[in-house]
């Protein structure tokens, strides 16, 4: 160390122990909030290391022997890993990719709706889903594609033979796809109608004397206003491509689904959590991570790139 | 006028086909409804649509009168208010550091906040961590894990930046500490951004399931959300019930009640949660 060095270092020091004299109170208030972060987000990570170890509750994770990557090699053979693999893929295509524009189409929908009565009305009926949880919408779900359900109501009146969605395996991604629409779609469209309400309606009337038709009206006008955010959307949903949620497929799913239906959350829980396989399912969550912090990074890095609003960070 | 007729016209489509669609989103909950009030018989004949069949409040009587039902609504009550209130206080008293910029190690902090966005532990190390610290089976697990997110706390942040400096320095200069100041001050006139950000825990802790589901293996502890799906599921306790003839219920019209009792309480607050929470959804980034 340089003298230059050593003096910078012990006035960096001065000033931190100067600055904690002076201001301690605001360090005693982010205190119990670091505290927690440690606590309940930094520390279970470092519980990973069961990934490398044969853990078993007896001896604690200090005393588990290690067995380096045993189960890592377990897991990139097993037939489980590439079907829960391949079914997370499947599902983040259809959350994040496939039904992306529907809260959009709805926003330029709901745009239209000039008695505002209706447009209130219309908001407040498809907002409702957002707020309740997956287990009520599970339930109302098997509610209606029961036996004596809605579903097969309507099938029976046009004089088709009764079938039990939630029990095929065809029908569970249509199911997934068509429950994530009625919970969050709706609610999806406020942050695009908040876009479309900052248009000046004056550039519309002018661009409709100027001979703009709706069409070009939509290209040129209202559709530049949502792409920002349309495209800052896209990214942070990418961003977040694996984490699918437990609670709608585990509140969808039936043992005969599994094989379509398992994704790594569900797989670990059942396994995991409940077999007490914690080695195994700790060493796919962490491949699970692993994956979900790069599309984050990378995503977000892209987001602050390429976009005005920008990533989460 | 041609054009603002056809104009009139597509806008006219439009609105019929939104307000189909808003009219379509609500079926499931009116169907649901309509079986809780329907009777049994009706229920298992597969005659029971849109409206109850039978009207009885047989279902509503059995699930009013369920001790555990009420149990698990009151533990979901408890631990939704005292999560709101532990987690506005522990937001509140972090966020205001980090919106000074005079605070020096505010950057350092925000990393670690920013931190638990981009790493997540996996489900099993986050739950035999949990597990040791004595959450397992504890009430304790519906609000602890729940009360510090760093989307909510970079809401309270950005809020308080904009809050003007010249008042908190005359109420310094008046003898006011940092934290007397936040709680004299400034939470005073944060009503907004305090509902905003307790409603967005609020929710996220009446809804809760995932925790429960792993922490929670006693029925006397299952909140809310877990009872429904033991009724939806196995007809739960009340299979015993339901076997005898003379009531007018069965596992269909039982579950059905249920998922509107946990629904009604949501809809009671739904004015707030919609003006709030679209407020919040425009706050965005955990940056500035």
């Amino acid at each position: 160390m340089t003298s230059v060095q050593r003096k910078k270092a012990a006035s960096g020091f001065r000033g931190l122990a100067g600055d904690l004299r002076k201001a301690w109170p605001l360090y005693l208030m982010v205190l119990p909030g670091v505290i927690y972060l440690i606590a309940f987000r930094y520390i279970p990570m470092l519980g990973s290391v069961v990934a490398f170890q044969d853990y078993s509750v007896f001896k604690g994770i200090l005393g588990s022997p290690f067995v380096g990557l045993k189960y890592f090699e377990k897991l990139f053979s097993s037939y489980d890993f590439s079907r829960i693999f391949g079914n997370t893929l499947i599902l983040g295509f259809i959350k994040t990719i496939l039904l992306f524009p529907v809260p959009v189409i709805l926003a330029l929908m709901i745009n239209e709706i000039k008695r505002t009565a209706i447009k209130k009305g219309v908001q407040t009926a498809i907002y409702i889903p957002h707020f309740l949880s997956w287990v009520i919408v599970g339930g109302l779900v098997f509610d209606i594609l029961g036996v004596g359900g809605l579903f097969n109501n309507v099938r029976a009146f046009l004089g088709m033979e009764t079938i039990l969605p939630m029990q095929k395996e065809s029908w569970f991604r249509p199911i997934y796809a068509a429950s994530s629409i009625w919970k969050e779609s709706g609610w999806g469209t406020v942050v695009y109608l908040a876009a479309l309400s900052s248009m000046d309606p004056s550039i519309y009337e002018s661009a409709a004397i100027d001979g703009a038709n709706r069409f070009q009206r939509f290209i040129y006008i209202t559709l530049p206003l949502l792409v920002p955010t349309i495209l800052t959307l896209f990214l942070i949903n990418i961003g977040g491509f694996l984490d699918l949620g437990f609670e709608q497929v585990y509140n969808l799913q039936t043992p005969m689904t599994y094989e379509v239906s398992d994704i790594f959350d569900t797989y670990v829980y059942r396994v995991g959590i409940l077999q007490a396989q914690y080695s195994f399912t700790t060493a796919v969550g962490l491949f699970q991570s692993v994956i979900g912090l790069i599309l984050v990074v990378t995503f977000n890095t892209l987001a602050n790139k390429y976009t005005d609003d920008g990533g989460l960070w | 006028m041609k054009e603002s007729r056809s104009d009139a016209v597509f806008a006219g489509v439009l609105t019929a086909i939104m307000i189909l669609f808003a009219v379509v989103a609500l079926i499931p909950l009116v169907n649901v409804l309509s079986l809780s009030l329907s009777s049994k018989v009706p229920v298992e004949m597969n005659r029971v649509n849109l409206l109850p069949v039978g009207l009885t409040t047989d279902s509503w009587s059995y699930i009013i009168g369920n001790e555990a039902m009420w149990r698990s609504f009151g533990l979901t009550v408890f631990s939704t208010v005292t999560g709101v209130v532990l987690a506005l206080f522990l937001n509140a008293i972090m966020a205001y550091p980090l919106s000074k910029t005079r605070f020096k190690p505010g950057r350092t902090i925000m990393i670690l906040v920013v931190g638990t966005m981009i790493f997540k532990a996996p489900t099993v190390p986050y739950f035999l961590t949990l597990r040791s610290y004595g959450l397992y089976n504890s009430v304790l697990v519906l609000i602890l894990p729940h009360i510090l997110s760093a989307y909510n706390l970079a809401i309270m942040r950005t809020f308080f930046k904009q809050f003007p400096s010249e008042v908190e320095e005359a109420a310094e200069i008046d003898g006011c500490g940092s934290f007397q100041t936040l709680i004299r001050i400034v939470l005073p006139s944060s009503k907004a951004v305090l509902a905003t950000v307790g409603l967005f825990y609020g929710v996220a802790i009446w809804n809760q399931f995932q925790h429960p589901m792993m922490f929670i293996s006693k029925t006397e502890l299952y909140p809310l959300q877990l009872k429904i799906r033991q009724l939806i599921n196995a007809g739960g306790d009340i299979t015993g019930m339901v076997v005898r003839s003379n009531v007018n219920y069965n596992e269909t019209t039982l579950g059905a009640a249920a998922v509107v009792f946990a629904i009604v309480p949501v809809v009671a607050v739904y004015p707030w949660l919609q003006k709030y929470f679209a407020k919040g959804a425009m706050l965005g980034s955990v940056k500035g």
